[in-house]
């Protein structure tokens, strides 16, 4: 049995109250929890406050606004992927929702929990036991890198599934905080140190994803993994094949910062991806043969398009 | 900030109150504070499904699962998945195709397609697939469950 830390609990009813309590230091909002409380029970974080989104309605649901789809940060995956505007307009979204963990996960976590999902690495995402083993490391208890021992930083991969096709969808992210509420393009979010991934401010809450009318063309989502259920990527395409004959990728499970490659002539694209593409040993896979996947999951993604 | 809380729910049909710490989770509450031990642990982080519940009809893993989050909800679990305390026909149907072997994923697996159907009577083999992969059993190979469901799914036709 593995037991939670000790926290407290708040479930506040409206965005007021849901600021206030996110400018407390040491708290974390909890959505569908099925990332957050894993770690929690990994004594990955510290956390002394959850905050739980359940009792605000305004954060869930699927509206279309002018044309873009709005889908409150808290809807889960599931009803993500049986939204038939979002299976019509942006078919990619419906198919990404659909590929994470399984069934029963996609009715528990949210399209809000996973592009704000942790950074993965097999030397962090272990029982405390097994990392103190190994001294932990730079991301949680420790001081080195397993995966770079030279290196200057994180690299855990990121993760998520829906962020490769929301990227080419031109997602906008919309934070709300005591502060007011800012909009940032889910392309922006991202950095390139897995301990310090999110570009937010700590005391900022995902309110919305504002998903814009789809671009001309088709975009296809992939997920190389080893099993057809659970698994998380161990590759996660994206493409877009424009009508012009260009075309765009997001390759993901790669380090903490999507990869994002263009290439004027569609068929330059899984070249493109592949000279991009940096995988490091994050995963229980070869390096190696992950890059080379790389362009093979491009194709793939390209002949489905 | 509370790091006890009054929580208020119907389980198997019956209302409950109890004051909990803030960080029981669904499956403790359910098995150390209710003495309903149907529902397993098992990796107790969110991987196998032997701890599948539902909750206002939606499959949950209680393991990953705040019972605060469950304030007011109703949660159904493998001891009131019929209301009588016969079988339900995706028991009956796994003992007859000896799709229990050990036993300790099979509450999950009952609770998971019991859900998917509620929702959709005469799931195709894709979905039935999909929603089964959400359970791990270590000891079937999964053909015997499959078959199971799929003659609970679609009396008559071979499995
Ligand atoms: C067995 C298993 C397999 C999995 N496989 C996959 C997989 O293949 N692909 C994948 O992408 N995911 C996978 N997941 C992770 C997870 O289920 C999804 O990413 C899910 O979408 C996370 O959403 P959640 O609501 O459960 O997030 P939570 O766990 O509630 O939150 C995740 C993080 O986001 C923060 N957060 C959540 N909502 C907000 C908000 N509105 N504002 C600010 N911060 C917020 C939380 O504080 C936390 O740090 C898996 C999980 C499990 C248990
Ligand atoms: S990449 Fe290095 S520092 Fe980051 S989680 Fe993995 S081992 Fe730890
Ligand atoms: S015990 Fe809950 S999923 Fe394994
Ligand atoms: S019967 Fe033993 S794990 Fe499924």
């Amino acid at each position: 049995m593995l037991p939670f830390p000790k926290f407290s609990y708040e479930a506040p009813g409206t965005l007021d109250e849901l600021f206030t309590l996110a400018s407390v230091s040491g708290s974390r909002i909890v959505a569908g929890g099925t990332d957050l409380l894993p770690s929690l029970k990994h004594r990955l974080f510290q956390d002394t406050l959850l905050i739980s989104l359940r009792r605000l309605r305004e954060l869930r649901g699927v509206t279309i606004e002018g044309g873009a789809l709005v889908i409150g940060a808290n809807t889960t995956l599931r009803d993500v992927a049986r939204d038939d505007r979002v299976a019509a307009g942006w078919p990619a979204l419906r198919d990404a929702c659909r590929t994470i963990a399984t069934s029963t996960i996609q009715a528990m976590g949210t399209l809000g929990g996973n592009v704000m999902l942790d950074t993965r690495c097999l030397y962090y995402n272990q029982p405390d036991g097994w990392r103190a083993s190994i001294g932990g490391c730079l991301k949680a208890d420790g001081s080195v890198c397993h995966v770079a021992p030279n290196g200057a930083g994180c690299y855990a991969a990121h993760s998520a599934d829906t962020v490769p096709a929301l990227w080419l969808y031109g997602a906008i992210l919309r934070f709300g905080s005591e502060r007011g509420i800012r909009e940032v393009a889910l392309a922006d979010l991202y950095g390139t140190d897995g301990r310090t991934w999110l570009g937010n401010a700590r005391d900022e809450v995902l309110l919305a994803i504002v998903v814009p009318k789809a671009p001309a063309g088709s975009v296809v989502h992939r997920k190389l993994r080893a099993r057809g259920a659970i698994d998380y990527g161990m590759l996660l395409t994206a493409v877009h094949r424009r009508p012009d004959g260009s075309g765009a990728a997001v390759v993901s499970a790669l380090g903490p910062r999507p990869v994002f490659v263009e290439a004027e002539r569609v068929e330059d694209l899984a070249a493109a991806a592949h000279k991009a593409a940096t995988p490091m040993r994050t995963h229980a896979y070869g390096v190696g043969w992950r890059k080379h996947m790389v362009r093979v999951e491009v194709e793939r993604a390209l002949a489905g398009s | 900030m509370p790091t006890e809380i009054t929580l208020r729910l119907q389980i198997n049909g019956e209302q409950v109150r109890r004051i909990i710490p803030a960080n029981r989770s669904l499956l403790d509450f359910i098995r150390e504070d209710l003495r309903l031990t149907g529902s397993k642990h098992g990796c107790d982080v969110g991987d196998c499904g032997a701890c599948t519940v539902l909750v206002d009809g939606a499959p949950q893993l209680a393991c990953i699962t705040l019972a605060a989050e469950c304030e007011g909800a109703a949660i159904r679990t493998i001891e009131g998945v019929t209301d009588g305390g016969g079988l339900h026909p995706i028991q009956e149907a796994l003992h007859r195709h000896v799709g229990a072997q050990c036993g300790y994923c099979t509450p999950g697996i009952v609770m998971a397609m019991t859900s998917l159907l509620e929702a959709d009577p005469h799931p195709s083999d894709s979905a039935i697939n999909e929603a089964l992969g959400s359970n791990i059993c270590r000891c079937t190979g999964y053909t015997k469950i499959l078959a199971a469901v799929r003659e609970v799914a679609r009396p008559g036709s071979p499995s």
